[in-house]
């Protein structure tokens, strides 16, 4: 009976129109490091679509700047024979995620779809769900954020291209990571735009050498289904059974 | 012929100048308060990769001290051994204050401290899964036990106190296990992950609870121009050199697990990283070599001097065990991918100490040292001079007579 009503979706393709009673898209992006050039562009976009601070040299040096989607250099063997991999690392969003089960305030919880969010509001700050992170995905806000990082003189004065999120919201004293850019899935959803094809997390968009896919694993005919299909695929820590929903393409 | 308690008179110019010294530490806990409030954490030493410093050093710190204090105050009444009982008033006091200590620690270590309540406000309707939930169950029914432990010795019911001591040495020793389970139960930092980290921790409460007490008693009997039963220090000596033993085997089994096996380096990194000394200094050298040495050696084993300068170094390097855990557990790189990570993400973290921070830790220390000495003046704690028909009464060291 199941697969009688899925059938349309299969014909339809990738399309989010469905009704949302009918199943919870399961989000997750694949990563070719085969097609990244290690350009971190990524890591821009996602700096300026949730306005993450840059993180002055002197934080830097301390650990102290916020990351929500990074870049890892990993090198096998020796100069003049060395392989090195550039790996970009946004917030795994794990199916069993460790810190959502330590997490005493229910501030970070998984959402029907997936996604691991971390709720503000709920954070009383006590930074377990970082000692819990296999991944390093999670930042703590040190301090609070300078005026100049909300308002961008950088960026051109269109209010209305920007939702509310994330600007008002950013606390000092909690810890944040990366969404996933629900935001824009969600408008999108909201929209009847095709999620992973129309809406993309802002990493994904940034990507010149579409080495990112972005959807529904569920769905057989989105990009990160058939990403995912297409060579051996592994994901990061795989024997800590967090089940990660990065998944990543070797070289 | 029953014990009296008295309180100490508090007139004299030490006692004055030790109230306003504690005091002034106090307000330095306000003043580094409000900085780190204001300024946020980045005053301290912690960062993205070392998220918990010295303040959670100290509140595991302060927990074993309190748990092991009131499994040590249990040797009188639940165990009832008379000869104890000089200090019992004194150890659950101090596991009342060390515990509210604690929660003084855990508090300003959040990064929303007004939102502290919550772990105590909610109960179950928190993620029950997380051990701060588990433990902030345990402690608010341990701080309770045992200010009811207190008042029911206080008030002399021998009966009820032996039953709620007991009842509270058991939840002493759950309290502490859960702290340890803390870190015990996170899979993902070799260095923390273990499963007798919770009888670790255990143990290494009762050496410095006894250490704590033992240093204690002799400071205040000093002070307040008291006389002290030798034996009773030297007994507690002699249970003390037992429980470094037990913590001595414990600590070995740990690193060898984590030894053991080929997938050894985050144990290196602790043997022989930048923070090698916290382990083999503090930990091994000061928390269980020097003072097996001081206790087992019969010219120092057997003298109050001895025993007191063993449990100074229980003290110092108990402490220097909990920062051995927390600093180089998160320290220790962890490994994304395989291959030898470049950069920063490869690097072990580096904990800086700073003034803030640290002001905050010696700030909670003398307000607890502060509640402590005020408690002298305002309780009954101290027993009353040594009479020598009470001390025939109570016997002699149970423990050298159990063991012949």
């Amino acid at each position: 009976m199941e697969s009688a009503v899925r059938l349309p979706i299969l014909i339809q393709g990738s399309k989010s129109t469905r009704p949302e009673e009918e199943k919870m898209p399961k989000w997750a992006m694949v990563i070719d490091l085969d097609k990244c050039t290690g350009c971190q562009a990524c890591i821009v976009a996602c700096k300026a679509e949730n306005n993450v601070p840059h993180g002055s040299p002197e934080e830097q040096r301390r650990r102290r700047d916020i990351y929500w989607n990074k870049i890892i250099a990993v090198t096998r063997g020796r100069y003049p024979k060395v392989q090195t991999e550039l790996i970009p690392m946004p917030c795994m969003q794990c199916d069993h995620p460790p810190c959502v089960t330590v997490c005493p305030a229910r501030a970070t919880y998984r959402r029907e779809d997936g996604i691991v969010i971390q709720n503000y509001r709920r954070c009383i700050g006590c930074k377990y769900c970082m000692v819990a992170c296999p991944y390093g995905a999670r930042s703590f806000n040190f301090r609070k954020q300078d005026e100049m990082e909300y308002h961008r003189p950088d960026l051109p004065p269109d209010p209305g291209s920007r939702e509310v999120w994330p600007f008002p919201v950013r606390t000092q004293g909690v810890v944040e990571k990366c969404t996933f850019c629900f935001h824009r899935i969600d408008r999108g959803i909201r929209e009847g735009k095709r999620i992973g094809v129309e809406v993309l997390p802002a990493c994904v968009e940034a990507c010149p050498s579409c080495a990112m896919a972005f959807g529904d694993l569920d769905d057989p005919q989105s990009p990160v289904s058939i990403a995912f299909g297409s060579r051996t695929a592994f994901r990061l820590r795989e024997e800590l059974k967090t089940n990660p929903k990065v998944i990543y393409l070797p070289r | 012929m029953e014990r009296t308690y008295v309180t100490i008179e508090g007139k004299s110019r030490g006692y004055y100048l030790l109230v306003t010294l504690l005091g002034l530490g106090s307000v330095s806990l306000l003043v580094s308060f409000i900085v780190s409030y204001l300024k946020g954490q980045q005053v301290w030493g912690v960062s993205n990769i070392i998220p918990w410093g010295q303040l959670i050093i100290f509140y595991i710190y302060f927990i074993g001290l309190s748990a092991g204090a009131i499994i040590i105050s249990s040797l009188s009444y639940v165990l009832k051994w008379d000869f104890y009982k000089p200090i019992t008033r004194l150890a659950v006091f101090m596991g009342i204050l060390l515990m509210l200590g604690a929660m003084f620690f855990v508090f300003v270590d959040l990064g929303r401290p007004e939102k502290f309540w919550r772990l105590f406000g909610y109960y179950f309707l928190n993620n029950m899964t997380s051990m701060f939930v588990i433990n902030s169950i345990f402690y608010v029914v341990y701080m309770t036990l045992m200010v009811f432990y207190l008042w029911l010795i206080f008030e002399n019911k021998k009966k009820w106190a032996a039953i709620v001591g007991t009842l509270d040495v058991i939840w002493a020793i759950s309290v502490h296990m859960g702290t340890g389970a803390i870190f015990g139960l996170i899979g993902n930092r070799e260095i923390f992950f273990s499963p007798i980290k919770p009888f670790e921790f255990l143990a290494a409460a009762l050496t410095s609870g006894t250490s704590l007490i033992i240093l204690t008693t002799l400071g205040v009997f000093k002070f307040t121009g008291r006389h002290i039963r030798q034996d009773l220090i030297l007994s507690l000596g002699n249970l003390l050199s037992w429980l470094i033993y037990v913590l001595l085997v414990l600590v070995f089994v740990d690193k060898l697990t984590h030894l053991y096996f080929p997938g050894r380096e985050p144990a290196l990194y602790l043997f022989a990283g930048n923070y090698w000394w916290l382990f083999w200094v503090f930990q091994i050298g000061m928390g269980i070599l020097i003072p097996l040495f001081l206790l087992i050696y019969p010219q120092t084993g057997r003298t109050v001097k001895g025993v007191s300068f063993a449990s100074l170094s229980v003290i110092i390097g108990v402490f220097g065990e909990r920062a051995a855990l927390v600093i180089p557990g998160t320290a220790y790189p962890q490994h994304f991918f395989p291959g030898f990570m470049e950069g920063i993400w490869g690097k072990p973290g580096i904990f800086p100490v700073t003034v803030w921070e640290s002001l905050l830790c010696l700030g909670i220390v003398s307000y607890i040292a502060l509640l402590f000495v005020l408690g002298l003046k305002f309780l009954e704690i101290l027993p009353a001079q040594e009479d020598e028909a009470i001390v025939a009464v109570e016997g002699s060291n149970p423990l050298l007579k159990k063991m012949g």
